[in-house]
């Protein structure tokens, strides 16, 4: 017999609720990727203006985690899922924030001419962050471990490209500075958001098995 | 947890109300100066195995137990064990406050007078320190000499407990001390509690899960798996523990209201 069912009810909202603000941050992170492939500041503004969506996401989750902690006083599985939902939404809103940053970089960087390397790695890096945060979230839904810990091997690659931009620049020295220093932040931007999936899963690790993990 | 740090160690309880086996095999060591919460549905066992820690059973007709109560090094259930000084070690304090028809100073005296202790001075430092202990001093100083069948029910819970506290007792056992008094009175036990924690080992029953995970450092989980069953130990631990990340399943069930 069930015997909470109303909170229980409550619970799988919140829950779900996570579930609609990932997909909005993921989908942030593609439009964030196919404003830069064209170079689009327009694109870029309307990711900047779009952002309100996901802070309304979070205050709503935080609200309501709040709320479920003051009046419910969640034990066990319950406790750990709601700390941990409020947690990813945090994440999540932060993945949002790195993609207005990247965007604010797009707009500045309008009339600059992207060279292929650059674009193609870049492509590399939006990428692997769309799939990781996509990644994250299903072992979230499916409380998979194993996928939660692979989290920090693709984070590898990630940061393996994003170090090629720093080293590779001295020697495309025709290069702009602007246009240099502001392609090498949004690398920094997208790694950041490749880091926040990775927090996502060592989340997941604590919901599942209540052990505080650090992925490296 | 080294053996020395226990303050009590149940070794296999089982007992039986006639032929009815009411609690199963139950070990369970029970901590020095610390609170240890015996939590579980309703029917689980968890005031019988209370009961059988001062041999309170003893007193019901029929009542058989099987395995030991180590107190101290030694088994209470050992024939010829003196219960009457058992009872002194290890009082009670029972779900319904229940003072004597008598005044307030009379409920606190009245063990150390069974005790022999006769001289006035010493009951009246043994009254003023007991009701102290139990924080109920500063409410009752004036009105010694009132019954204590008048005061309030949180206030009759706490004198209770200071009539427990007079025959200085090592260990205190609770049977859901809080169920009949109002939140506030709750919390006022439960800070009692946890300063009485100092000088005293105590085990309390609840049905109000979050009571034990307010004040206890210990939690033990009973439950009756099929009805007809015995009541058995499915998980002990830290309080801390069982709250956050139960190892078993049905401990897990229970405290997140997945099952009743």
């Amino acid at each position: 017999m069930e015997v909470r069912k109303t909170f229980h009810e409550q619970l799988d909202e919140l829950y779900r609720d996570l579930l609609k603000m990932a997909n909005t941050s993921v989908e942030t992170i593609e439009r964030t990727r196919a404003a830069f492939a064209s170079m689009d500041a327009s694109r870029a503004s309307s990711i900047i203006d779009d952002d309100d969506v996901l802070d309304d996401f979070v205050m709503k989750i935080e609200e309501t985690g709040i709320e479920l902690l003051a009046r419910q006083a969640p034990v066990a599985i319950d406790l750990r899922t709601i700390i941990v939902i409020m947690r990813v939404a945090q994440h999540l809103e932060r993945v949002g924030d790195l993609c207005v940053n990247i965007s604010k970089a797009i707009v500045n960087l309008d009339g600059y001419t992207v060279s292929p390397w650059i674009q193609e790695n870049m492509e590399q890096m939006f990428q692997r962050s769309v799939k990781m945060t996509v990644r994250a979230m299903e072992a979230f839904r499916e409380r998979d471990v194993a996928k939660a810990e692979e989290l920090s091997k693709m984070d590898d690659t990630v940061d393996r490209i994003n170090r090629t931009f720093l080293t590779s620049y001295n020697k495309e020295s025709e290069e702009e500075l602007e246009l240099i220093i502001r392609v090498v932040m949004i690398a920094r931007f997208i790694e950041r958001i490749a880091d926040h999936a990775v927090d996502i899963g060592e989340n997941v690790m604590y919901m599942v098995t209540g052990e505080f993990v650090e992925f490296s | 947890m080294s053996a020395n740090d226990n303050k009590m160690d149940i070794n296999n309880l089982s007992m039986f109300y006639g032929d009815f086996k009411a609690i199963e095999d139950i070990s369970l060591d029970i901590p020095a100066q610390r609170i240890t919460a015996l939590i579980g549905p309703s029917g689980c066992g968890k005031s019988t195995l209370v009961r059988c820690l001062n041999r309170m059973n003893d007193l019901i007709n029929g009542v058989r137990v099987e395995g030991e109560v180590i107190l101290d090094g030694e088994n209470m259930y050992a024939p010829g064990y003196d219960t009457i000084a058992l009872r002194r070690r290890v009082g009670m304090v029972f779900q319904r406050p229940n003072p004597f028809p008598k005044s307030i100073y009379e409920n606190v005296a009245y063990g150390p007078k069974l005790g022999g202790i006769k001289k006035k001075g010493e009951l009246d430092a043994i009254v003023e320190d007991s009701l102290k202990k139990a924080a109920l001093w500063s409410e009752v100083k004036q009105n010694l000499q009132e019954s204590g069948q008048r005061l309030s029910g949180g206030q009759q819970q706490r004198l209770c407990i200071a009539r427990v506290i007079a025959v200085e007792p090592e260990v205190i056992l609770f049977d859901e001390p809080c169920s009949a008094i109002d939140p506030v009175a709750t919390q006022l036990i439960e800070d009692l509690m946890a300063e009485l924690k100092r000088n005293y080992t105590m085990v309390i029953v609840t049905h109000n899960m979050q009571q034990a995970a307010r004040v206890s450092d210990y939690t033990a989980f009973l439950l009756v798996q099929e009805q007809g069953e015995p009541g058995r130990l499915i998980e002990y631990g830290e309080t801390n523990t069982i709250f956050t990340n139960p190892e078993d399943e049905r401990t897990e069930r229970y405290i997140t209201g997945r099952f009743g």
